[in-house]
């Protein structure tokens, strides 16, 4: 089996997996539905009938989701990786989830009703989301080396993560009921009116992303070779943080800080197609992310009777290690 | 035509000034000079990454910064000294990026570009290497694979940046024949910069010196001058 066929089969057994995923998602849980109560819920919808309104209201969102963030979580990674050209990137190791909770923290917590609407919500991510994005950008120009970027970015997360506990200490009961209830973070906060437009904007980032496909292949080769190709660097750096600030705000907004997906997924797909070509790279983040995060959802679902695992908390357990064992590979 | 007049060069202070010289078409020109003289600022500056000083730089006749950058990279390829192989980027892939703009919006090559990478594999003798990543080759393959990369982009102008310092003697003497071949079939006009004082004299180029002690740019016809210029 050639190298071509190889990197076919496993992108069309992944899709499969997420489909067998979706599924799965849509039928377990404490009430046992059928088939048929999936295709009613989506296109025959009742409300009267207890399965339709489970699968509706609660799990087909959730299961939306669980594979959008996957997704974008994965895109985004793998923005940040060839944007640095760092293996060691990602929206939440840089800081750019923190960026998010930042800005989300100082709107709920202001008290202002605003804020706590959908678009406010969304609008203070994505801007937090943003800044934090050229924040970065303007550090990495001085800190070249891959190590060095990182521990910035974990220094930034725990920077902001102390300047938010004090906004918490100091605030009123009310604002922070809201604050803490997104700052848990969760698949299970989003509504089915809700679905269309994460999709949305989640499609807008995907058809930007490949966009810019072409200019990235060529990133891959260092800084001057981009610009002698005749690409503008300066709004190509724009575009990738834009593009990332967009899923990670995004995803962010709507399920809370989700660790490590963004900087483990994208290392394993390169891994595993040993190629920089990024339209490749692109669907191929785009299906293990999606795979990823629904197989940590089943997991928890599956827990649920015991114990409630946040999803954030799952991803870190698998992700962490990951990143160490990328670390020891590095630095050895 | 490649010309530049009354000029100076430099990152950000001055190196070396230039008082008329002009690159034609259809010949390899030698750049030859001491180490941090501005050699590479001189290809810097004629890729366009760096602006001259001052002087008057222009291109078959029109200003080189009224070029696009998109334009500019379909008339000069550049390759740098030291070019850095990429994990998980095989040579195939490496050399179609040389393509870049004849390839469609994903990056992918049509039935001329395939042919035209392949060719370039035949013409440096790397076809033994194409599905190798980048990261993987010694510094003198993946040397050959850059140069071979500026030959796929098909641009009228080509600079090298001593392309043979990483070489070993007879790949020296290839990369110097075919670049002649080049420029003589293909009527390219190629630049190249190098230490390989002896070996370039044996080909029918273009010598020019960065003279050191006046910090002046100026066409050389005998190797006793550039032994001169060492010797000093």
């Amino acid at each position: 089996m050639n190298s071509s066929h190889f990197k076919k089969v496993i992108l069309l057994l992944v899709s499969i997996g997420i489909i067998i995923l979706v599924i799965l998602g849509l039928r377990i849980g404490d009430i046992p539905t059928g088939f048929s109560d999936i295709y009613n819920a989506v296109f025959n919808y009742s409300e009267n009938n207890l399965s339709e309104l489970i699968i509706r209201e609660i799990r087909l969102p959730r299961v939306c989701i669980a594979v959008i963030s996957g997704a974008a979580l994965s895109i985004a990674g793998m923005l940040m990786q060839t944007l640095f050209q760092n293996p060691l990137a990602g929206p939440y190791v840089l800081g750019i989830n923190s960026g998010s909770s930042l800005t989300v923290a100082l709107g709920l917590l202001s008290g202002v009703q605003f804020f706590n609407s959908e678009l406010g919500l969304i609008g203070s991510a994505l801007l937090g989301a943003f800044v934090f994005g050229l924040f970065i950008l303007f550090t990495a120009s001085f800190i070249r080396n891959q190590i060095g970027l990182l521990l910035f970015g974990v220094m930034l997360g725990s920077f902001v993560a102390a300047i938010i506990t004090i906004l918490e200490a100091s605030s009123q009961a009310q604002s922070l009921k809201a604050f803490a209830l997104w700052s848990m973070g969760s698949l299970n906060g989003v509504s089915i009116e809700q679905v269309p437009l994460i999709s949305l904007v989640f499609i807008l980032g995907c058809f930007g992303t490949l966009l810019i496909v072409k200019p990235l292949n060529v990133l891959v080769l260092g800084e001057d070779e981009c610009r002698l190709m005749g690409y503008n660097l300066k709004s190509l750096r724009l575009a990738i943080v834009f593009i990332t600030a967009l899923f990670t705000g995004l995803i962010t907004a709507f399920c809370g800080p989700i660790a490590f997906v963004g900087l483990a997924v994208p290392n394993l797909t390169r891994m595993l197609f040993k190629t920089q070509n990024h339209f490749l790279l692109l669907l191929a983040n785009m299906l293990f992310g999606a795979f990823f995060i629904l197989s940590c959802d089943l997991i928890i679902q599956a827990l649920s009777d015991t114990i409630l695992v946040p999803i954030n908390a799952l991803t870190s357990l698998v992700g962490a290690p990951f990143v160490i064992y990328i670390l020891i590979r590095k630095l050895r | 035509m490649i010309s530049f007049k009354k000029g100076s060069i430099g990152f950000d202070e001055f190196l070396f000034s230039v008082e008329e010289v002009e690159f034609a078409r259809g010949a390899v020109h030698v750049l030859m000079g001491r180490n941090g003289i501005g050699k590479s600022a001189f290809l810097n500056t004629i890729s366009g990454m760096i602006n001259p000083i001052k002087g008057s730089l222009d291109l078959d006749g029109k200003a080189l910064y009224q070029y696009a950058p998109k334009e500019l990279s379909t008339k000069i390829s550049y390759v740098s000294s030291s070019p850095s192989g990429v994990p998980f980027l095989s040579v195939n892939a490496y050399l179609m990026l040389g393509r870049n703009q004849f390839t469609n919006v994903f990056g992918r090559g049509n039935a001329s570009d395939h042919k035209a990478v392949l060719e370039a594999k035949q013409i440096f003798e790397i076809e033994h290497l194409s599905s190798k990543f980048t990261n993987e080759l010694s510094s003198g393959e993946l040397h050959l694979c850059a140069i071979a990369k500026a030959y796929v982009q098909q641009t009228d102008y080509i600079l090298l940046d001593e392309p043979t310092s990483h070489l070993d003697y007879a790949n020296k003497i290839k990369v110097y024949q075919i670049l002649e071949k080049l420029a003589k079939t293909h009527n390219k006009g190629i630049i190249i910069s190098t230490h390989d004082l002896d070996l370039a004299f044996k080909f029918p180029f273009n010598f020019y010196l960065i003279d050191s002690k006046n910090q002046r740019l100026r066409p050389i016809k005998d190797f006793k001058e550039v032994e001169l210029e060492f010797k000093s």
